[in-house]
């Protein structure tokens, strides 16, 4: 088991790896310059572009900035951002835990509601209610994120005053206000953020456990289970999930990229303080130490996500150590 | 449908919940005792010699002009010539000893925020930071005339400068707010960024620094003791949103009081919600179309069409500039005298823009030779249409609006134009190089006039379109010198670079702010949003009235 | 060639996939015929008028600028659909020859090829475009089409690769072979016809994934320049006017919703015919 481990780790290890060449390449290959933007209205002496040139390394050719670059991952020093001039790691921790909390609330609701729908789904397949519920989730995938996420805003936030429109938490709330009414404040402006983020990826959630769950059904000691005269529900919810339970783990690797892509917009709409405003900002002031910083946060965690799923199989069902 | 019931009776139980915890919630917050003013940035390094680069943005001046004092505010006119506009902020008096001295005199009640008293040391610790390049290049630019500043006694400081002329005061008080000497001056000059003095700043000014939540606000309270009167608003929560869209439901949905530059389309939606009152501020924007006098290709020859000052002069004349103006500003719109946004105190006694007269323009197209020959409805001359390129940067919508008016209007007097949307840092690069016919320029400008001899003096570091006139040299020489009445010598620098055609003169806009009626005695400083801020009240009984 | 139109016709008796084709078929005729017929959607007649609701003269209103919202959508449709058809077919070439080289040749070049798909997996799609648009300032159309092409190969080839895995194991496959038959027409011959049919349905869910992608990008400004009219674009546009000109935004929206349903409608049919037991 433990072999096994360590080749996973490694591998692991080399995708990051790759994905980090990808990225540097990607951005120090192209021709503009970031401190072009500062130039935006007033005009910037030559003396000044020179100095805060000097400061973030831009003067250096290509090789010595990569090797600055990857000896600073190493020490665990991200660089410094252009717009807010201060260390790229952390301005990542400040706003990485907003995005958790929205993702958290995310995966929360899509293991409950869209679990649930995706079973049901399957147990009644061919069903009016099955065909009903799949156009649905297909209507949902269809939404841009962004543009539900202006019109919930819009219409729930500042037509119907319902919820708040922007925001995670009422910064005119006292300071001694207590623990209740401090997360039943970020409860509410969690709504409308989460909401948006839900019908996507709810709507995902359903059409693969669906297909995760016809898939055991048709195993013969679920055939059997039938044929012993179990009821029904014993049949879905005792034995059969537990079985579709894996693809679900792999589902847990899939969802970090799609909510962290659908968080960069969600988050720009309702003002959410998480790392997708910080990326969608950076890409605004072409703040590229941020933005690739950003990235490299996505990537680390969407292959320690697949690192993690792979680890889960493995304990689950021991053929796979062997594979 | 089961399903769908049992869907039902989850979604009653996750809305009830909802709805009990906001009760709660809202029942906490206290509107009455503060003001939430929404920004597009976040304030990341509130501290005055530090605002370089990227951090010389709104946001960080927002909440410098709270924190810290400077030694005199500019007047409501905006006057930056003479000593005379100005009011006693952390100064509470100055004399000027000779041309070019100047002495001020601290208010002995002025404390830092930690309760120390400020002192002329602290003055000279700041001219000293701000007036390295190495430091704050940006800074030491604008201090150049600033020869040095010295601390005689505790209390009173003097500065010298290199050359006698109208704007000393203005230079001395106006850029940068003295910052705390005891607190900064163990920390070296490239360390203070990112110490702890950044991330919580001590200053003088009317509110004290609370807290800063990453992303969301930057909060502020009042100081009790402040020595020109505590201000009455306890407290002051900046809350930033990056998209312009979640910044206007933040305020229409009521989760804000307050707000700087709406824009245009909006001002109608704004304007019918009852609890918000609209305000009209001058803005610091111009925008111009600027004629390339020199051949775009070969920088030494004059250009094949616009060096003639005849065909600029049609081209202004033949462009209905205010139907321009009321198209994308609504009735925010001025068209300017001269290059001169509405901030500028020199606009005060200008002259009317010229309307527009497309007889005359034709006549003096006619008259330099162009003619239609083909009857395509372009004129040409020896074989050659006359056609124009009109550059400008694509992240401008209003200009982009107004470049198609333009195209269209510019085309009923047979002057073809060629509309050219580049990326931005291509717009910056060929604007630099003079590598245009017509480029539409959008400047933001300082209060002082002093910066319009970077693009209209022969000499002027950005002057790309090759215009020269001696005249105009010398009259804006003299109005900085302060020779002579300098409102009078501006304004003729004005009509002389009017009458020369060097660009036509677009549009000079307002900005409109909204406020919470709830708030009184509002007044907005067109230099800097918020700086009156402490003088402003507010009443604790919130405003009845709903939106639309 | 059969199987393909097989598949196709089973796909179209499914009624949600005769749905979707059929609204597939509307948009696409929409876009084509479309602009002839409308007024030019760059048109600003009456700025000063501003935006008008849906009426008469316009039924999708008019926007800020008192362009016909309508003859936008519908040019923008053109526009998206354009790019969402190309920039798949690039995606889907790249994948199949990726994945049969890697799937046929085998050992290092596999090895190395999956390297670089699963270190590219790992990067949402989202964070490499904006990485690259941010950074490479002007982007005309062709440019983004290729970029958005060149990175939506990988999962195919994972995809193609595997079809490839297990049709090469197939007896007839094998005699082919022994009988001294060339790569390439073991290629051509046997393993791409197998491999179409998931490739097809990829190719018909890209699309849906392209648009909302491409109007992702426009929303941030990085995409489809203006004044070209693009549907993510025209939600940008609208987003200051959503509470006072709300169908500026709206129809755009619904526009992108529509299509992208209709292609997962279609594409979702498809792949239970290619493979029922997921049906």
């Amino acid at each position: 088991m433990s072999g096994w481990l360590l080749r996973r780790a490694l591998q692991a290890v080399a995708t990051f790896a790759v994905a980090i060449a990808l990225l540097f390449v990607l951005m120090r290959a192209a021709p503009a310059d970031p401190l072009f933007r500062l130039s935006a209205d007033r005009p910037i002496s030559q003396k000044e572009i020179a100095v805060l040139r000097a400061r973030y390394g831009l003067d250096q050719p290509i090789g010595r900035q990569l090797a600055a670059f990857v000896g600073g991952l190493v020490r665990g020093d991200l660089g410094v951002s252009i717009e807010h001039g201060r260390p790229v790691t952390a301005l990542l921790a400040e706003r990485l835990p907003a995005t958790l909390l929205l993702g958290g609330s995310v995966l929360l609701l899509n293991f409950t509601v869209g679990l649930w729908l995706g079973v049901r789904q399957a147990v009644r397949r061919g069903a009016r209610e099955d065909r009903w519920l799949t156009t649905l989730s297909l209507t949902g995938y269809a939404m841009p994120s962004f543009w539900l996420g202006l019109v919930l805003a819009w219409l729930v936030g500042v037509e119907w005053r319902l919820l708040p429109a922007a925001g995670m938490q009422d910064p005119l709330l006292s300071s001694d206000a207590g623990f209740l009414s401090r997360t039943g404040d970020v409860l509410r402006h969690l709504v409308l953020p989460v909401l948006t983020l839900s019908v996507v990826s709810i709507a995902a959630t359903m059409r693969y456990q669906r297909a995760a769950m016809l898939e055991v059904l048709r195993l013969p000691y679920i055939v059997t289970a039938r044929a012993k005269g179990l009821p029904e529900r014993v049949v879905t919810w005792r034995h059969a999930w537990r079985n579709a339970l894996f693809p679900i783990i792999t589902l847990f690797g899939l969802w970090l990229p799609i909510l962290v892509s659908g968080s960069v917009f969600v988050e720009a709409v309702f003002a959410w303080p998480g790392l997708g405003s910080l990326a969608a900002g950076a890409v605004g002031s072409r703040d590229y130490p941020l933005l690739m910083g950003a990235s490299l946060l996505v990537a680390a965690l969407v292959v320690a996500g697949g690192f993690l799923t792979d680890v889960a199989y493995a304990l689950l069902d021991p053929r796979v150590r062997i594979g | 449908m089961r399903a769908v019931t049992q869907w039902r009776s989850r979604l009653t139980i996750v809305a009830a919940l909802a709805g009990w915890t906001s009760v709660q919630a809202g029942a906490q917050s206290e509107r009455g005792t503060g003001i939430v003013i929404v920004t597009g940035q976040q304030a990341t390094t509130p501290v005055p010699t530090l605002m370089e680069g990227a951090a010389n943005s709104v946001g960080n001046l927002d909440v410098v002009d709270q924190l810290f004092l400077r030694l005199a505010e500019l007047g409501p006119k905006l006057v930056t010539s003479g000593d005379r506009d100005f009011a006693p902020a952390l100064a509470r008096s100055w004399t000027r000893r000779d041309s070019t001295t100047l002495v001020f005199d601290l208010d002995p009640r002025a404390r830092w925020h930690d309760g120390v008293p400020v002192t002329a040391r602290d003055v000279v610790f700041t001219f000293n930071r701000a007036k390295n390049p190495d430091i704050a290049p940006r800074l030491a630019d604008l201090l150049r005339q600033i020869t040095s500043v010295t601390a005689a006694g505790d209390s009173r400081i003097v500065f010298r400068f290199a050359r006698p002329y109208g704007e000393q005061l203005y230079d001395a008080t106006y850029h940068v707010a003295p910052i705390p000497a005891h607190l900064l001056d163990s920390i070296p000059p490239d360390s203070v960024g990112r110490s702890s003095f950044a991330t919580n700043p001590v200053g003088n000014g009317p509110y004290r620094w609370v807290r800063s939540v990453p992303g969301q606000f930057v909060e502020l309270a009042a100081v009790p003791d402040f020595f020109l009167g505590k201000a009455k608003i306890e407290r002051v929560i900046l809350r930033t949103a990056a998209e312009p869209s979640a910044r206007i439901n933040l305020l229409l949905s009521g989760q804000a009081d307050a707000m700087d530059v709406i824009p245009p389309q909006f001002v109608s939606r704004v304007a019918s919600d009852t609890t918000l009152r609209l305000i009209s501020v001058p803005s610091s924007t111009m925008g111009y179309l600027l004629f390339n006098q020199r051949d775009p290709k070969n920088r030494a020859r004059p250009h094949p069409i616009l060096a003639d000052n005849r065909v600029r002069r049609a081209i202004t004349l033949a462009l209905d500039r205010n139907q321009l103006v009321q198209a994308v500003f609504g009735s925010q719109g001025m068209v300017p005298y001269g290059p001169v946004s509405q901030l500028l105190w020199i606009r005060q006694r200008s002259p009317r823009a010229e309307g527009p007269n497309t007889t005359e323009a034709r006549r003096l197209l006619a008259a330099t030779g162009w003619g239609d020959s083909d009857g395509d409805g372009t004129l040409d001359r020896e074989g050659r249409p006359l056609r124009l390129v009109l550059s400008l940067p694509n992240t401008s919508g209003i200009r982009r609006q107004m470049a198609l008016l333009i195209q269209e209007q510019l085309r009923r007097v047979g002057v073809q134009i060629e509309l050219q949307q580049l990326e931005f840092p291509i717009y910056i690069e060929r604007r630099s190089a003079g590598d245009f016919d017509v480029d539409f320029s959008a400047a933001n400008q300082d209060p002082s006039p002093s910066g319009l001899t970077q693009s209209w003096t022969c000499t002027g570091g950005s002057n790309v379109a090759g215009y020269c006139d001696r005249g105009v040299d010398s009259l804006m020489e003299q109005a900085v010198r302060g020779r002579g009445d300098p409102g009078e010598r501006w304004l003729e620098a004005l009509k002389q670079i009017e009458e020369d055609a060097a660009a036509t003169f677009l549009y000079a806009p307002a900005f409109m702010y909204a406020v919470n009626r709830r708030f009184r005695s509002v007044t907005i400083s067109p230099q800097s949003s918020w700086l009156t801020l402490r003088k402003w009240s507010v009443s604790p009984v919130p405003v009845a009235g709903r939106s639309k | 060639m059969t199987a393909i139109l097989e598949t196709l016709r089973s796909a179209w008796r499914n009624p949600r996939g005769r749905a979707g084709a059929l609204l597939l078929l509307i948009v696409a005729i929409a876009a084509v015929i479309g602009p002839w017929l409308l007024p030019d959607p760059l048109a600003q007649p009456d700025i000063l008028g501003g935006s008008l609701p849906p009426g008469l003269g316009h039924p999708f209103g008019t926007d800020q600028l008192s362009r016909d919202v309508l003859a936008r959508v519908v040019t923008g449709a053109r526009i998206s659909l354009g790019v969402a058809l190309l920039a798949v077919a690039l995606s889907v070439t790249l994948g199949a020859a990726v994945g049969i080289v890697s799937g046929y040749w085998g050992g290092a070049i596999d090895a190395a090829l999956m390297r670089l798909v699963d270190g590219a997996l790992a990067i949402p799609r989202l964070f490499i475009l904006l990485l690259v648009l941010a950074v490479w300032e002007r982007v005309p159309v062709l440019a983004l089409i290729l970029i958005i092409g060149a990175t939506g190969w990988f999962a195919t080839s994972r995809l193609v690769r595997g079809e490839v895995l297990r049709i090469r194991e197939e007896a007839y496959v094998q005699a082919a072979e022994a009988l001294g038959a060339r790569r390439r027409r073991i290629i051509f011959r046997h393993l791409l016809p197998n491999a179409l049919g998931p490739l097809l349905v990829a190719a018909t869910l890209g699309v849906g994934d392209v648009i909302l992608l491409e109007a992702g990008l426009s929303f941030l400004g990085l995409g489809i320049q203006p004044p070209t009219p693009s549907w993510g674009g025209m939600i940008l546009d609208s987003r200051e006017v959503m509470v006072s000109a709300p169908w500026a935004g709206i129809f755009p929206g619904l526009a992108i919703v529509i299509t992208v349903l209709s292609a997962n409608l279609f594409g979702d049919a498809l792949r239970d015919a290619v493979d029922p037991r997921s049906a």
